[in-house]
Formats: structure tokens, C-alpha cells, sequence
């Protein structure tokens, strides 16, 4: 009997992945003390350890690799399109892309979402550039003009005298599958592949299904090109473990190292990562009032010149808690006295397989999505969306457009970014360009993980793994 | 100066939100009352000269019904492909309860 077919100890396979950050309190006992007590969806672990081999690198690296994807990964999950408020009326369109697929995601009635395949059933051309949306009553394609229903449905051939062969009614334009989950259109490619709500699985649909992302807009929307790998990028947001390091000014108000980590099924993993509180790597050196004082994540530019002074014996983490809340309550118009303080300050990052990140909380609301860079494997697009609650009053705000920032241009040029959370994503970007070229230069082809902090890591990389293999 | 602008329209004929084309010397103008401010550009797509007007208007920006084209309303650059070409912009102004348009 070989080392790898020895039976694992059930006392080894509890041990490993059990240790946490000594000397600090978990996310979740952190929370608890929280004043408005957090909703069940945040006040529970999901964690299993799930290996400790490394894991290779030609994945980030060949694009033999990147092709593998773009045939099975690509074609057979569940991805976030665009959102409904892209297209709110019947005839509205957004095109998405991801590689060489393209798609025309639009509204064909009240309730009825549906995606073509973005190509002309004559020669082949693009009914609708990539990037772009609008609106439609038909779509006519610029070369010859063959023209398609808004249904899909074929409506005519110019000199359709000369196409006898060719039965209109079996001309529809063709479909991927559309769902619909917290105002986001996802789409998939596969017929068979299993239905959205499955693919999450019920514990993961049920927390995203209690954020009512829906009643939220886009009020910035960011893209970028990034210096590495989709999964390289994708993968520099899943853990709190680079904070101490790579975001220095964050960590004296963020629970970095004890932050909580969890999985859902194959395709949903997330971490908590508490703020208001200071980081166990300074311990002893950051009081209550600094971390206050220094607190950066989030809105913290938008509390301008408010100066927290903390009573006797106040924790920081109530204190800035109360003042996001009326912060937020001033600027939605609304009534949070409801909402956990857990909400309000902390980091929830979800992400959905393959390429979406949700971040449900308050004060950080984003959505991120990668993409592969259809021209270059060791690149990758990166869009960052702020999800603002929609104002209870007036009209629904039209969602901000993209504002694509050029390679070598910093997050904080983006006009409405904050410049603080511009300065974190520049970080991670000046990260990613020596992380690929260094996995390349490395004499070591694997890249090792914690068992605790980096399941994100693993558990994403499992999944690549089964759709890549097939 | 000669006062080069002709009235084309009563304000009141163009709500907030609508768009309108009217003919001006000959060329089709089309109207947009946008957030509060009103555009003139010509209604011919650039790109394979079909009519813009039953387009979509969003951010200050129309979008071509036919192919997609779309157009900054202010300034007439073409923004996505298809077209590359801008279409012409016209100076415009409101005098009492008529909308001017100077070509």
C-alpha cells in the first residue's frame, strides 16, 4: 500500500483545518456582541477541510489550459450576465460577452428574459457589437440585412427568393437558459445543466435571496484590464489573509487573520471578515480610539470630517456602527434601526461559480466579475459595480454606465470611486503582476494553501477542476 | 451676427423624456428632451443612414434601433460600433414657447 492510498484518521481529518488564530475572538464571537444582533444567515459556519496538496500552476499558466475552460467551464456554469435594470423595458438589450461567446440579453415581455447566441443565422455576423445595449423591435443584421423578431422568431431574408432551402421556421435565433435572482440576469450555455436555484444549492440561495439585491441599482460601475490569470485575479479576493501585508492601513480596524471562512455546495463560497475592529497581528499596539481613527474601508471618506470621540470604556466598533447607521439612513431615506451592525460595517464577500463575487453588506456593496481576456490567458477583465439601495422616492436611478479605465491607470481615477477602496483594489492589481510573472519564473509548480484561510481558494479550484476534466 | 435660428417646435410638444423629428430646410432634426435640456441632431445614423428616432436615450446618449450604433446626444461622436462616424450636432435654444434650431 502506497502513501496515498493509507486510510486517513478520522482524528487527523478533524484536527487539520481546525486550528484558528490563536488568541483571538472568532467572527462570529465578535458579532455577538454586536448591539442590533445579526440576521441567521450571517450568524452561522459552513466550513469543511478539503485537502492540504498543492495545487499546479499550469492551470495559470498554459493555454492549452485557458481553451479547456473556454470548452467546458465556460459553456457548462451558471454567470451573471447583466442586471434587469439594464433593461427594464420590452426591447431593451445588453450585450454580454465572455471569450469568443457573445450573447444579445434582452426583455421580450414584462416577466420573459432570453439570450441569443449574438450571430447572424446567414453568414455569421454579429447581430449587435460586443459591449454594447440599447434598444430593439427587431434585430436586422448590417451585412445583408436578415431580420429576427424580438422573440427570436425569423422575420425575413432579404430576396428570400433566393433561399428556398432555408424554413423560416426553422430559422429562430438560437437560446442559452436565463434566470433571474436578486435583479441579476444569469445565463448558461448548457441545456443540461442543472436549474439556477439547484446550482446554489438551498442554503446559499436562501442568504442571497434574503439581501433583496433587487431593490438595489448601480450607481458605479468600473472595468479594468488585470495582469494575470482570471482565477489568479479571482483568487486575490477570496481571503484576509494578504491584509497584514498587501493593505497595511486597512488592518487596524479589520478582524483579518480571524476572519470566517465557508462553502455551500460546489458553486458558493464566502468570507466574513469583521471591521471595526483591530487586526490580531496588532494586538496590543492599536487602542479602541485608533481604530477609529484610522478607520479606511468602506465609506469611510463619505463620513468627511465627522470625528469619532470615544467615551470611556466605548468600543469602536459600536461607535463607527452608529454612525454608518445614520449615515446610511440619511442617505437612502430610509429606516435601518433594523439592520445588524454586522450589516451595516462588515465584509461579506460571496462568490458565485465561476466569476462573481456579491458583497451583500452595507458600506462595501459590490459586485465583482471576472472574465477571461479573450486575447491573452494571462489577462483578465475585472469589473467592480457599487449596489446603492434604490431611493424610496422618485423614479428608479438608470444604472451608472462603465467607465473603462486603461491598464496602466489607478482605481482612484474612477470619478465616484472612493479613494481609499481605489488604493486597496491599485494594491491587489501591483500584486497580481508579480504573482503571474512569478508563478511562471518559479521553480516550484504548485501553489501552497492554508487549510483555513485560503478554502476559498481550494474550494474554487475544485470546482475549475471538475468542469475543466469533464 | 445674423441670427441663424429658425423655430422648429412649441416647447410644450416636447415633454420631458420625449424626442421628436421635425424637417429644417430640408434636413430631419431630431428633438430630445432630455433631464431637463433639450438636443438637436440630425435623425440619420452614420453608419448606413437609417432613422434614429425610435432609439433609446439614456446618459445623454441615443442608441440606433437598427444596429446598435449609439451617439453622444451633445457632442454627436459615435460611441460603439458599428458606426465610427459621428452624426451632426445643430445649436438649439428655447425663445418664450418655441424651440430654435440653428443648422
Amino acid at each position: 500500500m502506497n502513501d496515498v492510498d493509507a486510510p486517513i484518521k478520522l482524528d487527523d481529518v478533524l484536527k487539520r483545518g481546525g486550528a484558528r488564530c490563536p488568541g483571538a475572538p472568532t467572527t462570529q464571537e465578535i458579532i455577538a456582541d454586536d448591539t442590533v444582533p445579526a440576521p441567521a444567515w450571517v450568524r452561522s459556519e459552513s466550513y469543511e477541510f478539503l485537502g492540504d496538496e498543492d495545487i499546479s500552476t499550469d492551470r495559470y499558466t498554459d493555454p492549452a489550459f485557458a481553451k479547456r475552460e473556454f470548452d467546458t467551464l465556460w459553456t457548462k456554469t451558471w454567470q451573471f450576465a447583466c442586471r434587469e435594470e439594464h433593461i427594464p423595458e420590452v426591447g431593451d438589450y445588453h450585450v454580454y460577452d465572455l471569450g469568443r461567446y457573445s450573447f444579445i440579453i434582452t426583455r421580450v415581455g414584462e416577466d420573459d428574459i432570453r439570450a441569443y447566441y449574438n450571430a447572424c443565422l446567414h453568414r455569421g455576423t454579429k447581430l449587435r457589437a460586443s459591449g454594447t445595449e440599447g434598444s430593439a423591435c427587431e434585430f436586422k443584421c448590417s451585412f445583408h440585412g436578415w431580420t429576427w423578431n424580438l422573440d427570436g422568431t425569423h422575420k425575413s431574408s432579404t430576396c428570400d427568393w433566393d433561399f428556398p432551402h432555408v424554413d423560416s421556421e426553422k430559422f429562430s435565433l438560437p437560446q442559452a437558459r436565463v434566470a433571474t435572482l436578486g435583479g441579476f440576469v444569469f445565463i448558461n450555455m448548457d441545456p443540461e445543466a442543472p436549474s439556477l436555484e439547484d446550482y446554489l444549492g438551498p442554503e446559499a440561495l436562501s442568504h442571497i435571496k434574503a439581501w433583496k439585491l433587487e431593490n438595489r441599482y448601480i450607481t458605479l460601475h468600473v472595468s479594468k484590464r488585470l495582469p494575470a490569470n482570471w482565477k489568479l485575479t479571482m483568487e486575490a479576493f477570496m481571503e484576509a489573509y494578504h491584509v497584514i501585508d498587501t493593505h497595511p492601513q486597512v488592518a487596524p480596524s479589520n478582524g483579518d487573520a480571524n476572519s470566517q471562512y465557508d462553502f455551500y455546495g460546489d458553486h458558493v463560497d464566502r468570507f466574513i471578515s469583521t471591521l471595526g475592529v483591530v487586526s490580531p497581528h496588532l494586538y496590543g499596539e492599536i487602542s479602541e480610539q485608533d481604530i477609529v481613527d484610522q478607520f479606511t474601508l468602506g465609506d469611510s471618506s463619505a463620513m468627511g470630517d465627522t470625528k469619532i470621540k470615544l467615551e470611556d470604556g466605548e468600543k469602536a466598533r459600536g461607535a463607527v456602527a452608529k454612525i454608518f447607521r445614520n449615515m446610511f439612513e440619511q442617505a437612502a431615506n430610509a429606516d435601518l434601526s433594523h439592520v445588524s451592525d454586522s450589516e451595516l460595517l462588515d465584509c461579506f464577500s460571496y462568490t458565485v461559480f465561476p466569476n462573481t463575487f456579491l458583497f451583500p453588506g452595507i458600506s462595501l456593496p459590490m459586485v465583482y466579475r471576472f472574465r477571461p481576456d479573450p486575447t491573452d490567458h494571462r489577462k483578465s477583465l475585472y469589473e467592480v459595480f457599487f449596489l446603492r439601495p434604490v431611493p424610496r422616492e422618485g423614479e428608479r436611478p438608470e444604472p451608472a454606465e462603465p467607465i473603462h479605465l486603461g491598464d496602466d491607470q489607478s482605481f482612484t481615477e474612477a470619478e465616484g470611486m472612493d479613494p481609499g477602496f481605489g488604493q486597496i483594489l491599485d494594491q491587489d492589481t501591483d500584486n497580481l503582476r508579480l504573482q503571474q510573472e512569478g508563478i511562471e519564473a518559479s521553480a516550484k509548480k504548485s501553489i501552497t494553501l492554508g487549510n483555513y484561510q485560503e478554502i476559498r481558494v481550494r474550494h474554487f479550484e475544485n470546482a475549475v477542476d471538475k468542469y475543466v476534466a469533464g | 451676427m445674423t441670427d441663424t435660428f429658425s423655430p422648429v417646435l412649441k416647447l410644450a410638444d416636447l415633454p420631458p423624456g420625449s424626442k421628436k423629428v421635425v424637417k429644417l430646410d430640408g434636413k430631419p432634426v431630431l428633438l430630445c428632451n432630455y433631464k431637463d435640456r433639450i438636443f438637436a441632431v440630425s435623425n440619420i445614423c452614420s453608419h448606413q443612414y437609417k432613422l434614429l428616432h425610435g432609439g433609446r436615450v439614456r446618459h445623454g446618449k441615443i442608441t440606433c434601433p437598427v444596429h446598435g450604433a449609439r451617439f453622444d446626444l451633445a457632442t454627436g461622436e459615435a460611441l460603439d460600433l458599428p458606426a465610427t462616424e459621428p452624426i451632426e450636432t445643430y445649436d438649439v435654444r428655447v425663445e418664450g414657447d418655441d424651440i430654435e434650431v440653428s443648422l
